[in-house]
């Protein structure tokens, strides 16, 4: 008895390591696609590219198709209802040379459109299809195929049992000849025909759905996997963009909190706002400074700012609320000076309209920034103006993100918060997110006597001793000025 | 052998009417293919006999032709003569759609 326990003990590692040998994956060279589907997709199997007109399934399978030919894998893009003509021009809008490729015998574009004035008499098959595609395949050495708008050749069928044979027979076909394959299919809307092509969430080996939808004014792209037969995947929904150079899907938070401790105290720019916060802010954290309008928050971020470009470090400034011409003319009233900072290259001001982009967009424009500025420290200037992102949930995430990227980095985080009411203490809680954030200071103002006083509090320090009184402050022409108690 | 081709009748147009010219993509023996042989030949004896040719492409022999003239679906019938990009897909079966698409009846006949 003792032996056999110790057998299968023994045995078991094995097995599951045997078990949890990886399937093979082919990368699609998607920035983002690839973390969500753990590397790649299933090498010599199908993927189904599922989505609504316009949701940017072809261009996916197309550009995961030029990164294996580029990388020297030849494939083969059929193109079921695009003119193969267009597909070149289109893709040269991206930067994408499909000429060269084609010349080099890497890619080939099949025009497989179905002459519209066709008559059908009787049943037929795919098989002149698959002749075909074998034929070519086996010319230039294919591994991958693109098949695109396969609904379309569907449609010729007027019975849903011989699409279904057909398309498994192409399948069976596929899978025979060891191809990594893309199919890309046009979804119906629901109320439609619910069903008519589920079957192919069941034969393929990898699904990803692909949505667009407007929220606020504002569209969004997304991505979900539903399956991914032998490998584990991000089960979320991922927002994506087509930019300039194709689909970035945006860089999944991690699920484990990589965030460096707090760094040492660095000065606020301010002597006495210094001493309140027993030393500075901590360098890494996040700061976020809460205030009515008026009441100094950009000023007070800006001579932190001052401070650190004076020390020669980088600070990245995302502004939501004006123009970085009418920031520099601004602060020269409270005597911050920024363009000089601006000039060495230490300060960098990026001024963005909410609402021109939906908030991946702004998380892929900001992230792109923090690498390409490598900032000690970020100001956002206003959290209360990422909500005209399109949802105050869209605003929540691009900040969590944001604040996340900062975090592994190391570098500060300013969010700078609008509150309009009376009630300035509950009003600082900026979409959620002051529980994740280190350390807050609010900036009210109020009415005694006829004369409008600023009064200044720290709500809460991680990891630093700080003051638990209101200090009252002047904004003058030489910065904040604490005034002494 | 790529091209299997059949001449009806002495091959010659009869006097009074017009000569046919298709080519029947197949996809080897595989039902329809062989269907689509048989109707055509039935159809064209019926109403072209004496005047028709049929040039018969095996796509599984012959790839690059099918690629040539994207002809994907089998069986696939396209006409050469008298008008030129009149295509049938399927195994015409349904003799009276393929009459009427080629006008075996009517003005041209």
């Amino acid at each position: 008895m003792a032996t056999r326990t110790r057998r299968v003990k023994h045995k078991d590692p094995a097995g599951q390591q045997e078990r949890r040998k990886a399937i093979k994956k082919v990368p699609t060279g998607i920035v983002g696609l690839d973390e969500v589907v753990c590397g790649g997709l299933p090498a010599g199997r199908m993927t189904l590219l599922s989505g609504g007109a316009g949701s940017g399934k072809s261009l996916m399978a197309l550009q995961s198709l030029l990164h294996s030919a580029g990388a020297g894998e030849p494939g083969i893009l059929v193109l079921f209802e695009e003119r193969a003509a267009a597909v070149r021009q289109n893709a040269r809008s991206l930067g994408w040379d499909l000429a060269t490729l084609e010349r080099k015998n890497l890619l080939f574009l099949m025009d497989a459109r179905v002459n519209p004035e066709l008559v059908i008499s009787g049943d037929f098959s795919v098989k002149g299809l698959l002749a075909i595609l074998d034929h070519q395949a086996k010319a230039m050495g294919a591994r991958r195929i693109v098949l695109d708008a396969v609904d379309t050749l569907l449609h010729l069928y007027d019975s849903p049992s011989r699409e279904r044979h057909e398309l498994y027979a192409l399948h069976e076909w596929l899978l025979n000849r060891g191809l990594t394959t893309i199919m890309t299919v046009k979804t119906v809307q629901k109320e439609e025909s619910p069903s008519r092509y589920a079957f192919l969430d069941f034969m393929a080996d990898c699904v990803i759905h692909i949505d667009q939808r407007v929220t606020g004014q504002i569209t969004t792209r997304r991505l979900r996997v539903v399956k991914y037969r032998g490998s584990g995947y991000g089960r979320n929904e991922y927002p994506f963009i087509i930019g300039e150079n194709g689909i970035n899907v945006v860089p999944i938070t991690s699920n484990v909190l990589q965030h460096r401790s707090p760094g040492p105290h660095v000065s606020s720019g301010q002597a006495q706002l210094d001493g309140m916060l027993g030393g500075g802010y901590r360098r890494g954290t996040s700061i976020l400074l809460a205030g009515s309008p008026g009441a100094g928050k950009t000023t007070l971020a800006c001579s932190f700012a001052q401070a650190a470009c004076q020390r020669g470090e980088r600070v990245l400034y995302l502004n939501f609320e004006e123009s970085p011409e009418s920031m520099v003319s601004n602060m020269l009233s409270p005597g911050i000076v920024l363009a000089p900072l601006i000039k060495s290259g230490r300060l960098v001001i990026q001024s963005y309209l909410p609402e021109a982009m939906g908030a991946e967009e702004h998380l892929f424009h900001a992230l792109n920034t923090l690498n390409e500025v490598h900032p000690q420290h970020l100001v956002v200037d206003a959290i209360s103006a990422c909500k005209r992102m399109g949802s105050e949930q869209a605003a929540f995430e691009y900040l969590m993100r944001v604040m996340n990227a900062c975090k592994e980095r190391g570098i500060t985080c300013f969010y700078l918060n609008q509150a309009i009411g009376p009630d300035i203490v509950a009003e600082i809680s900026g979409i959620g997110i002051s529980s994740i954030i280190d350390t807050v200071v609010i900036l009210c103002q109020l009415s005694i006597g006829g004369s409008m006083k600023r009064q200044l509090a720290i709500m809460k320090s991680r990891g630093s001793k700080h003051s638990d009184r209101f200090h009252e402050y002047r904004i003058t022409d030489r910065g904040i000025d604490l005034v002494k108690a | 052998m790529i091209n299997a081709s059949k001449r009806a009748g002495n091959g010659a147009a009869v006097a009074g009417g017009k000569a046919y010219a298709f080519r029947l993509f197949v996809a080897g023996n595989e039902s329809n293919s062989t269907q689509a042989r048989g109707n055509l030949t039935q159809l064209c004896e019926e109403y072209l006999k004496g005047r028709y040719h049929i040039d018969i492409v095996d796509v599984l022999k012959d790839p690059a032709i099918a690629l040539k003239h994207s002809v994907l679906l089998t069986p696939m019938l396209v006409m050469l003569k008298p008008r030129l990009g009149v295509s049938v897909l399927g195994n015409l079966g349904d003799t009276k759609k393929v009459i009427a698409t080629l006008r075996l009846i009517g003005g041209e006949r």
